[in-house]
C-alpha cells in the first residue's frame, strides 16, 4: 500500500465507507498496535486502547484533510497521543514485565521505508549533533512517551532542571532541522 | 509554577510547548490545554504538525505488532451496534475519481475555515446544533456554493460563491449519505442565494452529516434521478 492508497483509505473512512474502514484496519492495526504497545508497555490496556484509537479515526477521519502530516504519520499520531494520554491519567507505571517489550529497536520495516528518506536522514543527523545522552533521551521520550517527571527521576534531577534540559536540546533540534 | 505558566511570553515560546506536546513529555494537564488550542487556534495547531513531521522519521523504530483478533470486532461492536449490516463494498463511479477526492479535500479545508470562523460570527446561544455548513468545490472546477442546512426551517440555504452554469444548463443539488445512491434534492435556482426545501426523509440523514454534491445537468434537472453530468462541487456537512 501506497501513502496515496493509505490517503484514499482515510478519505473514504471520513465518508463513512466502512468497506474502506476494515481495509485501513488491516493494513495499519499493527502498526499502531505496536506504538500502544511500546508506549503503555500492558498488553490489555493496549488493546483498549487500539479500539479507542480506531473509534478515533473513524470519527476524525475529516480532519486528515486539514493536517500537513502523511497518512501514515497521521495514524500514528492518533495512537502516539492517546496511549500517551492514558499513560498520564493513569497513577503508576504498570510493572507487567510479562509484556516483554524490552526488545531491541529493529530495523525499519516497509512501512517505515515510505516515510524514511531526506526527512528521517535529517532528524538523525540533527539528533546525532546533540550531546549522546540527550538524543537518548529526546528518542525515548518520544518513542515511550516519558514524562518529565519519569525522566527527571531516571537522570536524577530536578524536573525544572530536566525541562530545561530538553528545552535546549529541542531548540538545538530546531535550529538543525531548520538549517 | 507550572509548566504552561512558565511558557511565558519569549519568543517561541509556543514552538516549545508545540514540541513538548508532540514529544510527549507534558503532565496530563498541560497535554489536555495544548489539545485544546490545537482545536481552536490553527497556528498552535500548525506548530504541533510541524513538530510532528519532524519527528516522525523515529516512528520508524515502533515494531508492527498483530493484534489480536478480537479487537476489529469490539470495534465494529462499538461503533455500528446498531447496525446488523456487514460492510459492503465501495462505492464506484464519481467516488473513485481522483479530481473529486482533490475537490473533497480542498471543500474539508475551506469547510474547516468556516467551522473555526462561525462561533466568532454568531451569537453562541442560538441553537448550536440546528445548524450543518458545507463548503461545496472540486477541482477542475470554479463551481463554488457554501450550504448551510437549517434543521429548524427544513431548508438548505445555498450561497452562491463563483462558476456560472452553462446555457441550457442547470445546476442540481444532490445528497449523499453513506454508500446509498446520490438523491436528488432539486434544481439550484439561478441567483445568488437559494432555498431548498427539505423532505423529511431526508431531514434525518442531513441532521447526521450526509455529503452535498452539486452537478451539471441539462435544463430542468436529470432525467434518469441519478446525476448525468460531471459532479462540479462537493463537501461535507458539518454542526457548526
Amino acid at each position: 500500500m501506497t501513502p496515496q492508497d493509505i490517503t484514499k483509505l482515510i478519505v473514504r473512512t471520513s465518508m463513512k465507507d466502512r468497506a474502506a474502514f476494515d481495509l485501513l484496519y488491516r493494513q495499519t492495526s499493527a502498526k499502531l498496535f505496536g506504538v500502544c504497545l511500546r508506549v503503555l508497555n500492558d498488553r490489555g490496556e493496549a488493546e483498549e486502547a487500539l479500539q479507542e484509537v480506531f473509534v478515533k479515526i473513524w470519527m476524525k477521519a475529516d480532519r486528515f484533510a486539514v493536517s500537513d502530516l502523511s497518512p501514515i504519520s497521521w495514524l500514528v499520531a492518533i495512537a502516539r497521543n492517546h496511549s500517551i494520554d492514558r499513560i498520564r491519567a493513569r497513577r503508576k507505571p504498570a510493572a507487567d514485565i510479562d509484556a516483554a517489550l524490552d526488545v531491541a529497536d529493529p530495523a525499519p520495516g516497509p512501512e517505515a521505508m515510505v516515510v524514511a528518506g531526506d526527512e528521517s536522514e535529517r532528524i538523525h543527523h540533527c539528533l546525532d549533533e546533540l550531546e549522546k545522552d540527550r538524543a537518548a533521551a529526546v528518542r525515548g521520550a518520544y518513542l515511550k512517551g516519558e514524562s518529565y517527571a519519569e525522566l527527571a527521576e531516571r537522570h536524577g534531577v530536578p524536573l525544572n532542571t530536566m525541562r530545561t534540559w530538553l528545552r535546549r536540546s529541542l531548540m538545538k533540534l530546531r535550529e538543525c532541522l531548520e538549517r | 509554577m507550572t509548566l504552561a505558566e512558565d511558557n511565558g511570553p519569549e519568543r517561541g515560546g509556543d514552538d516549545m510547548f508545540a514540541a513538548e506536546y508532540v514529544l510527549g513529555v507534558l503532565p496530563a494537564e498541560e497535554r489536555q490545554i495544548a489539545a485544546r488550542r490545537i482545536d481552536t487556534d490553527t497556528d498552535f495547531a500548525r506548530l504541533v504538525d510541524g513538530w510532528e513531521i519532524h519527528l516522525s522519521p523515529l516512528a520508524a523504530a515502533y515494531p508492527e505488532i498483530e493484534p489480536p483478533a478480537a479487537v476489529k470486532p469490539a470495534i465494529d461492536r462499538r461503533l455500528f451496534a446498531s447496525t446488523a449490516t456487514t460492510s459492503a463494498e465501495a462505492p464506484a463511479g464519481l467516488w473513485s475519481s481522483l479530481a473529486f477526492w482533490r475537490g473533497l479535500a480542498a471543500a474539508a479545508v475551506a469547510a474547516l475555515a468556516i467551522y473555526i470562523a462561525v462561533p466568532y460570527l454568531n451569537p453562541p446561544a442560538v441553537q448550536p446544533q440546528a445548524r450543518l455548513v458545507a463548503s461545496l468545490a472540486a477541482d477542475g472546477s470554479d463551481v463554488k456554493y457554501l450550504a448551510v442546512y437549517d434543521a429548524a426551517h427544513h431548508e438548505v440555504g445555498l450561497s452562491h460563491v463563483s462558476g456560472e452554469r452553462a446555457a441550457g444548463k442547470d445546476f442540481e443539488l444532490w445528497m449523499i449519505e453513506g454508500k446509498n445512491a446520490p438523491v436528488s434534492m432539486g434544481v439550484i435556482p439561478a441567483g445568488a442565494t437559494a432555498h431548498i426545501v427539505v423532505s423529511p426523509a431526508a431531514q434525518q440523514k442531513l441532521a447526521q452529516g450526509a455529503v452535498l454534491a452539486v452537478s451539471l445537468e441539462p435544463a430542468g434537472g436529470s432525467p434518469t434521478g441519478q446525476p448525468t453530468g460531471p459532479v462540479v462541487a462537493a463537501g461535507d456537512l458539518k454542526s457548526i
